[in-house]
This record gives structure tokens, C-alpha cells and sequence, in this order.
């Protein structure tokens, strides 16, 4: 569900970035997204189309790219995924989402908890670095 | 070259932006009671008929959730995460997601997570949102700065102990906000004194101010009360006579001026 808040979070910032730049219109931007962000493409293309309507952005073409989330372990040099991670996450804390009524777990929300949530697989140390795939940023902008 | 833009950045600003006053509680010092003035001010304001959110920037040792505490999960809509709602508060806070599990991040994937969370809380119309910053002039103040000077009414009130140590740190706050070109609006001297009946005993003495060139919006009393109030979930601006007259009377002062 937080496809809506984070497209419209794009859409306001590419808005307010085509006004600094006198920019009328773009013919494509292209978005990256974290796999840790578990975002549903369908419902965020929707929810960028729908939010563009009636603005300079409208008529802009998506282009959704997906980073995959890795893991170091600055400990014992251990590298995982985030299959792994989501196997070994904590389930302790959890954000509910509405209207649907289902638990979800804050890292999708806040990647950057993930060490709050996660251990090293193999020593169990949270001293470990996010290498990839947390992040929701404009990677290029085609006027 | 264009610039491309900070998605989470510019909705971080822009969210913070939507309060009509924005009010950070700052300090540089640690364990000088922000997080309770924070909590007070927000209370006091409150009540005062404005409608108002409190934020806990703190990602190592959030407190807000330890004064008021909620068993209630955070939900997520379609407008992003929606703040809890106790006692006529809107309260935001690291400490109501991942509870009193350790956050031990360095400097970007802290700044990352910030502007994450405030980006996503959906917020209602606030007259006030007041923001409790760590210790420190480091990641989270330097967020706070990008907001502070981007929002048309905006104000910071810094929090000391009647101490040369806590005061020499506050100073050099001061002076980073004041460089930055944000508003302070004065300090609290928290701690300042004991009353014991018709006495006042300053057990840590005085201190003049008047060097640091910013008005003291007022003095709180080292009592007992708070701690109890804190122990047994009653109102902290509310914990005695003496805390809820001086609370009621900075929060009055900044009102007037923000």
C-alpha cells in the first residue's frame, strides 16, 4: 500500500524538479527501486499515472528498474541476499497495513531497519552493510 | 546539468512544511530532558486549542514511546504511515516500530532512515509540529536545519542544565543554528532548582546567560514528581503546580512568538 505514498512522492518531486529546471514537460524518467521495498510495479505505475494527470509530468513514460538487496557482514565477511534476509527476519515488530487489515514487516516500510530486524546469518552480528537494493530514487530524467 | 532530484528529500521537506509552525527541541548535551519539554511543550500546546504532532528524531534511544506508551501498532494506507494518535497528540517515533530493539547505524543509512520515516508519516493539518532531536549536531540536526530553513514559521528552543558543561555544548548549537541562519527562540534551563516549601535552592547555583545573546523562555524545577508521573503514566506537564505554571507559561511565550 505504500506504492501510492511513494509515487506520489516521485511526482511531487519531479514536479517541483521540472519548475527549478523550466522544464514543460518529460518525455521519460526512469525510477529505481530496492527489492527490500517489495513494491507492487502494477499498482505504482497506476498510482504515477493517475498522480501525473492534469500536471506538466503527464504523458511522461515510467520506467521502473528493480535494484537487488545484498548483504556484507563487516564481521565475518558473509554475504546474503534478500531471500535469506527475509527468511531470517525478526518478526517481533510488524506494521499493519490498511485497508487490507495485513501485517507487514517495518523493513519494507524503512529498509534502512534492517539492522534492527536482522542478524548476520552466520555469526549473528548487526554489523553488517545494506550494499544494495533499500533505496527509491529518480535515476534518470529524459526532457 | 540537471540536478535530479532527492525523492525522499524533497517529500521529507514537504511534509514537515505542511505544519504551519515548526518547532524543534534541541540541546547538543544528552540527559538534559528534551524529550520530557518536548513532550510537555506538545501537551501544554495542545492544550492550548492547537492541534499538534510530535516527532522523535532520535533513531538510538527514542523516549517518546516511553512517555507515552502504546501497545497499538503503526498502520500504513495508501498516504503513507499514519501517526499515532494519544491523548489529542500526533506522535511519531522510531520507538513505536521496532520497540527497544538496538539501531546501530552510521551516518548516511541514519540520514536515509530519517528521511524515510518522515516522508512517509501522514500527518493531519498540524498548527505545530515539535520535533525532539537527539543529542548531538550531527546527522539528525543537519536534517532538521534543511527544514527548519525551508519553512516560513519556524523556531528552536535549546535545552541546558545550569552548567558550565551543559551550557559550553549548548553554545556551540547556538552558534551552529545561528551560522545556518535558523530562528532560536531562547533556552530552557531545565534542573534549575528545588523548592522546598517557601524556599528555592539552586543546587547546581546560577549561571548568566546574558553572553549567549537569546532570551531564557524559562526555568524548570528539578522535581521529584516528574519521575513519579513518568513511573505511573500520569501527564508530565501535569506531574506538579510548579512544572504545569512553568511549562504553561514557555509555551505561552513561544506561541506569542512563532
Amino acid at each position: 500500500m505504500h506504492e501510492w505514498s511513494l509515487a506520489d512522492a516521485v511526482v511531487r518531486s519531479l514536479l517541483g524538479f521540472m519548475a527549478s529546471e523550466g522544464l514543460s514537460s518529460i518525455k521519460e524518467v526512469e525510477v529505481t527501486w530496492g527489492e527490500i521495498l517489495e513494491l507492487d510495479t502494477g499498482i505504482f505505475e497506476q498510482a504515477f499515472y493517475e498522480l501525473s494527470k492534469g500536471t506538466p509530468l503527464e504523458g511522461a513514460k515510467l520506467i521502473l528498474m528493480e535494484e537487488k538487496a545484498y548483504f556484507r557482514c563487516n564481521s565475518c565477511g558473509a554475504e546474503w541476499d534478500f531471500k535469506t534476509a527475509d527468511e531470517i527476519l525478526s518478526r517481533e515488530f510488524e506494521i499493519l497495513e490498511e485497508p487490507a487489515g495485513v501485517k507487514e514487516s517495518p523493513l519494507h516500510f524503512l529498509p534502512d531497519l534492517a539492522r534492527a530486524l536482522l542478524k548476520c546469518p552466520k555469526c549473528s552480528s548487526r554489523d553488517f552493510d545494506l550494499i544494495s537494493g533499500k533505496d527509491l530514487r529518480v535515476s534518470k530524467v529524459v526532457a | 546539468m540537471m540536478r535530479i532530484p532527492d525523492v525522499l528529500q524533497d517529500e521529507a521537506l514537504r511534509r514537515v512544511s505542511r505544519a504551519k509552525r515548526l518547532l524543534m527541541v534541541a540541546s547538543g548535551k544528552g540527559g538534559v530532558g528534551k524529550s520530557l519539554i518536548s513532550m510537555a511543550l506538545a501537551s501544554t500546546l495542545s492544550e492550548m486549542g492547537t492541534k499538534v504532532g510530535l516527532l522523535d528524531l532520535d533513531v538510538h534511544g527514542p523516549s517518546i514511546p516511553q512517555i507515552f506508551r502504546s501497545e497499538l501498532l503503526i498502520k500504513a494506507t495508501r498516504h503513507g504511515l499514519e501517526p499515532l494518535r494519544i491523548d489529542g497528540l500526533e506522535l511519531m517515533s522510531l520507538g513505536y516500530i521496532v520497540g527497544d530493539s538496538p539501531v546501530p547505524l552510521r551516518g548516511e543509512d541514519k540520514m536515509s532512515l530519517l528521511k524515510m520515516m518522515i516522508a512517509l508519516t501522514n500527518w493531519s493539518p498540524l498548527d505545530y509540529l515539535v520535533v525532539d532531536l537527539p543529542p548531538g549536531t550531527g546527522d539528525e540536526m543537519t536534517l532538521a536545519i534543511r527544514a527548519l530553513k525551508k519553512h516560513p514559521r519556524s523556531g528552536t528552543v535549546l535545552i541546558t542544565l545550569p552548567s558550565r558543561l551543559s551550557l559550553s555544548v549548548v553554545k556551540r548549537a547556538l552558534d551552529l543554528l545561528r551560522d545556518e541562519g535558523v530562528r532560536v527562540l531562547g533556552i530552557i534551563e531545565n534542573m534549575a532548582y528545588i523548592r522546598c516549601g517557601e524556599d528555592v535552592v539552586r543546587p547546581f547555583g546560577s549561571l548568566d546567560y546574558s553572553s549567549l545573546g537569546t532570551e531564557v523562555l524559562g526555568s524548570l524545577p528539578l522535581d521529584p514528581a516528574v519521575e513519579e508521573a513518568l513511573a505511573s503514566g500520569r501527564p508530565l506537564h501535569k506531574a506538579s503546580r510548579e512544572v504545569m505554571e512553568s511549562i504553561s507559561a514557555i509555551a505561552s511565550k513561544i506561541e506569542v512568538m512563532m
